[in-house]
């Protein structure tokens, strides 16, 4: 499904500011798999998500799509395969549109915009049911003006339009990050839902290790833009936050954890 | 932007109330007017010019509101649809036909700005000052080298009609309605102009392609994680504008009887404060009464220049020097009174 060949990212290349966001990494991602990454701030996650989805190009390596290289192709053609919610609860979904719009827009994923005024009725009444599986009563709102909802909220919609147009790989970056303990609940079980009734390709990203042991076939742990370690198989099933904060320590200097990630 | 503001009041459907209070703002701003009009003395002459900016002013809020693209193109699409609009006319098109084109010339000039924008990563402000200075030319050009192309006894919208409306006006309403049966004509046939377009801008900024431009202006993020092109949405959305300017061009060429290269000079800064102007006095919130309010603002403010003009008694060589403060006073205004706000609220 997804592969990438010594993918490296770095900003400000050659200024005393220069990061290296991504060195050398190379990750494959089978057809239909769950994949779960953690890893500190700053560890490249989003960035990979970036590099995967063309927000920002890759300054070596090769980027594989079902097949097809992917490298160079400008993120809106990507997009047509890829959905994404963002960790930015901003970007997912546009503000001065009402929810219905927004949802007119995810619904045109995968084809050119024309004249139409209206998603179709199935479209629709599939987004209604999945809004109503979140429990958060957004199903009344559709003529709501996005910029009214919370941050959460718009995630949460932002889930239901990224899969709408059935994408084949679903990239969440911290996607409940923002949502309360109750709807954070709703809302992964709501994504497993949809990635196991869809046969979606997932990345998730995710500060909770509760959330990277329960969820998903494989754990990636990212460091300093490197993968530092996987977990897979029958390791994986047994895994407990416990292990893995352990594992996290094991890492030494440079993967530190923060309050949050203890927490969870 | 209340972006992160926790969950709101689950919000009525925007209902009859505040559609009902904005044409409520609507009729009292138009009785306003009227009865200024009548004690100020203004000749109803700049209704007629007002109707012929006023879709520059839309292309302003196009622009400026809905792409988030600082875009001065109007100052060049204004004279080139002027230009194009006349030069046909006086070769003896229709002038339907003259209007249409005078929408593809402003439009095209609204291309040359998204190109440079695009394919050199030049910014608007700069990408459509560029294109201004090279329009001039381009504009020259159009008019066979002169800077003027007179349409005397040229079949205009305007002309066309002229004389059966102005012996049936004296028919019906008497002999003092001679003087004024241009201007009412005027008012009639770019109200009719003005209301088409606004209907088919409605219309078009709530299909697919139209909410694709209004997200590339917030979000353009958003807009190619939804697999769409958010280069085409700015550029059909500055060709759309753009040519609205154009054909507004061609509407007031067609009420002067005359092209002239300088026509379009300023007209950016009027359409600013028009959408300002239409926004403060209207509150407008949907897409649509956004757009009657854009179109509304340049009325008003063409017709307080006017006033102002009577007023003072001015010579037309001031023109320039009035728009000038007319537009400092409606965009100092709102400022000045959010400031007084502040002022009064930290010192109570
Ligand atoms: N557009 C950019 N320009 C410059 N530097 C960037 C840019 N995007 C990311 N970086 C830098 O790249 C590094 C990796 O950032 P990234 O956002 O991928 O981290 P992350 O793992 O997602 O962290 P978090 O858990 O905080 O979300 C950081 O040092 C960040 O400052
Ligand atoms: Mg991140």
């Amino acid at each position: 499904m997804l592969r990438l060949d010594n993918v490296s990212v770095t900003f400000n290349a050659g200024t005393p500011n220069e990061v290296r966001a991504l060195q050398n990494l190379s990750l494959f991602v089978e057809d239909g798999e769950f994949v779960t990454v953690i890893g500190s701030n700053g560890a490249g996650k989003s960035t990979l998500f970036n590099v995967v989805s063309g927000a920002v190009h890759a300054d070596s390596g090769r980027i594989e799509l079902d097949g097809e290289d992917i490298t160079i192709s400008p993120e809106y053609q990507r997009s047509h395969d890829i959905g994404r919610v963002f960790q930015d609860p901003r970007l997912g979904t546009c503000p001065g549109l009402t929810i219905r719009e927004n949802l007119s827009l995810a619904a045109i994923h995968g084809r050119r915009a024309g004249f139409r005024r209206d998603v179709k009725k199935a479209e629709e009444s599939w987004f209604i049911e999945q809004l109503e599986r979140q429990r958060l009563g957004l199903e009344h709102r559709l003529d709501a003006d996005v910029a009214l909802l919370s941050g959460g909220q718009r995630q949460a919609i932002t889930l239901v339009m990224a899969t709408l147009a059935k994408p084949k790989l679903l990239l969440l970056d911290e996607h409940t990050a923002a949502l309360d303990p109750n709807a954070a609940e709703q809302v992964i079980s709501l994504t497993q839902e949809l990635a196991e009734a869809n046969d979606l390709s997932v990345v998730m990203i995710t500060h909770s290790m509760q959330q990277a042991c329960d969820l998903g076939d494989r754990v990636i742990m990212m460091n300093q833009g490197k993968i530092e370690f996987e977990i897979s198989g029958e390791e994986r099933e047994n895994l407990t936050p416990a292990d893995l904060i352990e594992r996290f320590h094991s890492l030494g200097s440079g993967a530190e954890l923060s309050d949050r990630q203890l927490l969870a | 932007m209340a972006v992160n503001s926790s969950a709101a009041e689950p919000q009525q459907a925007r209902g009859s109330n505040i559609l009902g209070d904005f044409f409520l703002r609507v009729i009292v701003l138009t009785i306003v007017i009227a009865a200024f009009m009548r004690f100020g003395n203004v000749n109803i002459g700049a209704i007629g010019q007002g109707l012929g900016y006023a879709l520059a002013g839309v292309t302003v809020f196009l622009t400026f509101r809905v792409l988030g693209f600082v875009d001065l193109t109007v100052d060049g699409a204004f004279p080139i649809g002027g230009a194009v609009c006349a030069v046909l006319i006086f070769g003896g098109v229709r002038a339907e036909i003259a209007i249409l084109a005078a929408f593809v010339a402003g439009a095209l000039t609204g291309l040359a700005t998204a190109l440079i924008d695009i394919l050199f990563k030049i910014e608007g402000l700069l990408a459509s000052i560029i294109v201004i200075t090279g329009a001039y030319t381009v504009t020259l050009h159009i008019m066979g080298g002169k800077s003027n192309v007179p349409l005397l006894g040229k079949e205009t919208l305007i002309s066309r009609h002229s004389r059966d409306f102005r012996n049936w006006l004296v028919e019906q309403f008497g002999d003092q309605m001679r003087r004024q049966s241009t201007n009412l004509l005027e008012i009639m046939i770019f109200g009719l102009v003005v209301i088409v377009v606004l209907v088919i801008l409605y219309w078009f900024l709530r299909t697919e392609i139209g909410l694709a431009i209004r997200a590339t202006g917030k979000n353009d993020q958003m807009v190619r994680a939804t697999g769409l092109n958010h280069h085409l949405m700015i550029i059909i959305g500055l060709m759309v504008a753009n040519g609205l300017t154009g054909l507004a061009g061609s509407m007031v060429v067609q009420q002067f009887g005359f092209a002239d290269v300088s026509l379009g000079f300023g007209l950016i800064i009027r359409g600013l404060a028009a959408v300002i102007i239409g926004e403060v006095l209207l509150r407008p919130r949907t897409v649509g009464q956004l757009l009657i309010a854009a179109a509304a603002g340049m009325l008003v403010f063409d017709i307080s220049r006017a006033w102002i003009f009577s007023a003072l008694d001015l010579p037309t060589t001031d023109i320039q020097l009035v728009s000038a403060l007319v537009v400092l006073a409606a965009l100092g205004t709102p400022r000045l009174y959010d400031q007084w706000q502040s002022y009064r609220q930290r010192h109570n």
